[in-house]
């Protein structure tokens, strides 16, 4: 254990992937994740390490695509409308299987939208937003420290798998300041030299690509990759349970939503309520299978998230009618306080009747 | 005498090297190429090829695959 | 004496999937001949481009990778990059036509030269989008009859065509820019040499080294292989003037 540091959520993923030995950053300013490039700018160049301040969000990711071909540990970040611009590159990467980490913080949407806080991108990530059949690997923190380890995390699971790894956090959590420290990185090394191109010094030549004339081919390839997915799937669905043994009401939430959702937790306790949180921290692979679990003990669950309801499919897809569902959201502006949390879950508990039969 | 060599499983029958041939040494074959066109032979009875190779950077699919000099 | 045989870094058993008397053949034989006299092999790492070159890979005996269409130069940046920082010997080009090079990736293609990005980029310019059937391009002459500009492309309907290696040689960070073609012997042996020069350049770290190879169509310009190239010789290098816009080395 290192001594604890006062830092932004921004600059500890950026200290993590330095700490992780990525050696390669890619990216364009966007507010609010401008702070990663602006810390990696220096301690790259200094270190003799890869860092093009790119000529678009379309090249950073390009770039990222490139480097990560050849071994080398690669991050680029972005946020929301210009994350749409990497969409493209990100559907190749999956075909490719090259392990990119893209950090996404999240501003509001559609379009420009603004930098209010915003979780308007669980989609875009989730389902994607390129072409064909491909699955991402999405981790989601929701404190400072956690983007330490999920930044850990996220450069094991894309080496690990050969695959892209979005880290999806809100613009509150990116511009927040907490007290954090860097444990040593826990994950073993994954050795990639049977595929990455270097020259083909001493070995057949490689080809990288994801066009394939051959119908077959195309469709084993698909396979082949699906297959991975579900091996992901089985493997690496990660969430975090608060106070949910004895809940009847689950409140499901994500990144920094989370928190307050734990506080509107808090607060019901105190009122008798056995109110308990569902916090997915891989978005995917959803852990679909403990929700379900969690759901039929439960009478009711409550999705809150800073959107019009999006994780909210992935949540209705694991409960399946095992509870009702209510839905409680904002797409923009100021982050849901607790008062209007609390407001908005009484009118809920009002019309659903749940608290009568358990409070 | 100087020589070509031509891989006719290649030749797709463009006649760039019927063009380029300084002593006008290749000609159409009889024999039906991967286009369906003719392909190409070298004929070359009163040892005119210099061995330019100019058949051979102009052949756009290594049909002209070889070329050797007379020493 | 065996006084020519066909490069070794062409795959062995390999056949070019161009059209017929397409000069991407002549180009790519080039590319390969001069991989082998400068023994870049072991160290090359090519960026295939979409298009008529996008099996590059299936033809080249080096590393390789596919870009996504006209981010070539993005993606050479971020292997070029890679590889420095972890103190890796290497070679990296892109292969690319005149729709990815100059058209949909016109700003990674500038940007890298801006930079002064140590990669090489070949961009073969046939004056149309060959691989979708002949349409306009950024490159199609005025005048030229495309499946998209039936009439003609025209200076006030369709705008103006770019001339690549000239703007190309305008940016800082470029270390040479040449114009090359290859119509007849002579200029496929100086397209040689000049594609030596590009490669050689990278070799010595002095930046963005950029040929352009005006190239035949005769599928699209439903001409020749022989027409075609008396077309380039007596028509396009009216309009894009061969010859050598930027040398570093010979300012």
């Amino acid at each position: 254990m290192s001594e604890k540091t006062l830092l932004k959520g921004n600059i500890a993923i950026a200290q993590a992937a330095l700490k992780c030995g990525c050696s390669c950053y890619f990216g364009y300013p966007i507010t609010p994740q401008t702070e990663i490039g602006e810390y990696l700018s220096l301690k790259m160049q200094e270190s003799g390490l890869g860092y093009v301040c790119a000529e678009s969000e379309i090249g950073a990711i390009n770039m990222a695509l490139g480097a990560s071909s050849t071994g080398a540990k690669v991050m680029a970040s972005s946020s929301s409308c210009a994350v749409s611009l990497m969409q493209e590159a990100l559907s190749y990467a999956c075909s490719d299987e090259l392990p990119i980490v893209l950090v996404n913080v999240m501003r509001a949407g559609p379009g420009q939208g603004y930098i209010y806080p915003s979780q308007g991108d669980y989609n875009q990530s989730v389902t994607g937003g390129g072409n064909g059949d491909y699955r991402i690997i999405v981790l989601s923190p929701s404190n400072v420290q956690e983007c330490i380890d999920l930044t850990y995390r996220a450069f094991y699971l894309a080496r690990k798998y050969r695959n892209p790894v979005i880290i999806l956090l809100d613009g509150l959590l990116g511009q927040m300041s907490e007290a954090v420290e860097f444990d040593d990185n826990k994950y073993d090394e994954i050795n990639c030299s049977n595929w990455t191109l270097e020259g083909a010094k001493n070995r057949p030549s490689r080809k990288i690509h994801s066009l394939e004339p051959s119908s077959n081919k195309l469709n084993n390839h698909i396979k082949k990759m699906f297959e991975k997915y579900s091996i992901i799937k089985e493997k690496e669905a990660d969430w975090e349970e608060y106070l949910t043994d004895d809940a009847n009401i689950i409140v499901t939430a994500f990144s920094t939503m989370s928190r307050q959702a734990k506080a509107l937790c808090n607060y019901y306790r105190r009122k008798g309520l056995k109110m308990g949180l569902f916090r997915p921290k891989t978005l995917w692979p959803f852990p679909q299978k403990r929700l379900a679990e969690l759901s039929k003990k439960a009478d009711l669950i409550i999705d809150i998230e800073m959107n019009m309801g999006q994780m909210l499919k992935d949540v209705e897809l694991s409960v399946l009618g095992n509870s009702k569902i209510e839905f409680i959201g904002k797409p923009v502006g100021d982050f849901m306080k607790i008062d209007e949390l609390v407001s908005r879950t009484d009118e809920i508990l009002r019309r659903t009747d749940v608290s009568l039969s358990h409070s | 005498m100087s020589y070509i060599k031509i891989d006719n499983s290649k030749c797709k029958s463009c006649y760039l090297c019927i063009d380029v041939c300084p002593h006008k040494l290749i000609k159409k074959s009889k024999i039906i190429g991967k286009t369906g066109e003719y392909t190409v032979e070298f004929e070359d009875n009163e040892n005119k090829c210099i061995a330019c190779a100019s058949c051979a950077y102009m052949c756009p699919d290594n049909a002209i695959c070889e070329v050797y000099k007379n020493e | 004496m065996l006084v020519y045989r066909t490069p070794k870094t062409i795959k062995e058993n390999s056949t070019f999937t161009f059209c017929p008397g397409c000069d991407h053949g002549i180009a790519v034989k080039l590319v390969a001949n001069v991989l082998d006299e400068l023994n870049l092999r072991d160290e090359t790492i090519a960026v295939a481009s979409s298009g008529c070159s996008v099996f590059l890979y299936n033809f080249l005996d080096v590393d390789c990778i596919e870009a996504p269409h006209g981010r070539a130069c993005a993606v050479a940046t971020g292997i070029k990059r890679a590889m420095r920082a972890q103190k890796k010997e290497n070679f990296v080009f892109t292969y690319q036509g005149d729709g990815d090079f100059a058209s949909i990736g016109l700003g990674e293609s500038l940007h890298s030269a801006l930079r002064g990005e140590n990669i090489t980029a070949i961009c073969i310019n046939n004056t149309n989008y060959g691989m979708t059937g002949g349409q306009l391009g950024p490159t199609t002459v005025l005048g030229q009859v495309t499946t998209t500009s039936p009439l003609g492309r025209n200076k006030e309907y369709h705008g103006f065509p770019i001339k690549t290696a000239e703007h190309i040689a305008l940016s800082d960070g470029t270390s040479f820019s040449a114009r090359v073609a290859l119509y007849d012997i002579k200029n496929i042996m100086n397209a040689k040499k000049i594609i030596k020069k590009a490669f050689e350049y990278q070799k010595k770290g002095l930046g963005f080294a950029f040929v352009e190879i005006l190239s035949s169509c005769p599928t699209n310009w439903k001409l020749t292989p022989v027409e075609s190239h008396n077309k380039i010789k007596n028509e396009l290098t009216k309009i894009y003037p061969l010859g050598i816009f930027k040398d570093v080395l010979n300012e």
